[in-house]
């Protein structure tokens, strides 16, 4: 397992809101009232917090699609995922 | 290739002749776009981008005798230098992945922006990959999925012996018994055991799913090696 990312499966949490267009991606957090606005990037790692997607895979994808190196992916991923759980919109499956 | 002046050339194939005709004038009102061919047919776009040699093709999927995913495999390899963008009427997942696997490097749907369009002809020639942003989620769920069912094959190909290898490469080629027995030098009663042997190691109920099991998860020519 990479350093950058950590263990587990991200799930999103489930009582957040999303509003997804080609021009902007929000999620809004009626707990917080918080409202966070994704990349394109981000809203994609978004849509693979499912609760049953590693981290890993979600690198996996990303390097196969894109073709980007693996270590870029996975600082991406991981800082992403970071984001998300330090607003409170994400939570770890063990 | 790009003209002298960083012109893209690019080569537009949709069956109706409005809908290129009403992307033709769009394109060519941008300085650095020139639309050099057109095609109303997947085997027409074919000839003419061997012909004229474009730097991107924008090929509709949806194209008569030969649609536009084939269209873009046979671009893929005979213009290998030529980017390919697929669009369709919809959004639609399943031709975003088969446009991407057949060597597209974008994908659009018709009901895109004209400026998406242009913005995407320019993104592929600069070498980037392009996927409508809503898109992106499911493709890479649709991505983990596939590798997924991947491994789980590989898991369950490396319970079988050399031999029981070799006897599924031979019957995803479509061998039957005497062919197999033939094939390697064994009687047709032990490819038969050899055969039922693979198929309960496989999971599988008989040998027309056993070769869709290879065909499907992509794994002939990990078989082949294995079993060498």
């Amino acid at each position: 397992m990479s350093l950058v990312l950590r263990n587990g499966k991200p799930v999103r949490k489930s009582d957040v809101w999303i509003r997804q267009s080609d021009r902007e991606n929000v999620v809004f957090d009626p707990e917080t009232s918080s409202v966070h606005m994704l990349n394109t990037t981000a809203m994609a790692i978004w849509v693979l917090c499912d609760g049953d997607t590693a981290p890993a895979e979600m690198v996996d994808a990303i390097c196969e699609l894109s073709g980007l190196p693996p270590e870029v992916v996975e600082e991406d991923v991981g800082g992403i995922l970071r984001g998300f759980e330090e607003a409170g919109i994400l939570v770890w499956n063990a | 290739m790009a003209e002298r002046d960083g012109t893209i050339r690019v080569l537009l194939a949709d069956e109706q002749a409005l809908f290129r005709q009403a992307v033709k004038v769009v394109l060519s009102s941008e300085d650095d776009l020139i639309v050099v061919g057109e095609a109303a047919d997947g085997l027409q776009a074919i000839a003419e981008v061997e012909r004229v040699r474009p730097d991107v093709a924008l090929l509709d999927a949806a194209l008569p005798n030969c649609d536009g995913i084939r269209a873009t495999q046979q671009i893929s390899l005979r213009v290998p230098e030529c980017r390919v963008i697929v669009f369709s009427a919809q959004e639609d997942e399943q031709i975003l992945v088969q446009a991407l696997e057949a060597g597209a490097s974008g994908y659009l749907s018709k009901g895109s922006p004209l400026v998406d369009l242009i913005d995407a002809t320019r993104a592929v020639h600069r070498g980037d990959a392009l996927v409508p942003p809503r898109m992106l989620g499911a493709l890479l769920q649709r991505l983990i999925h596939r590798r997924r069912e991947r491994d789980e094959a590989l898991k369950r190909m490396a319970r079988l012996t050399r031999r029981e290898r070799e006897v599924l490469v031979l019957l995803a080629q479509g061998g039957d018994n005497d062919g197999i027995a033939q094939s390697l030098v064994i009687s047709p009663e032990t490819a038969r055991t050899h055969i039922q042997n693979v198929l309960g190691k496989l999971d599988v109920h008989s040998r027309l799913e056993a070769a869709a099991f290879v065909t499907q998860n992509g794994i002939l020519d990990d078989l082949a090696v294995a079993a060498r």
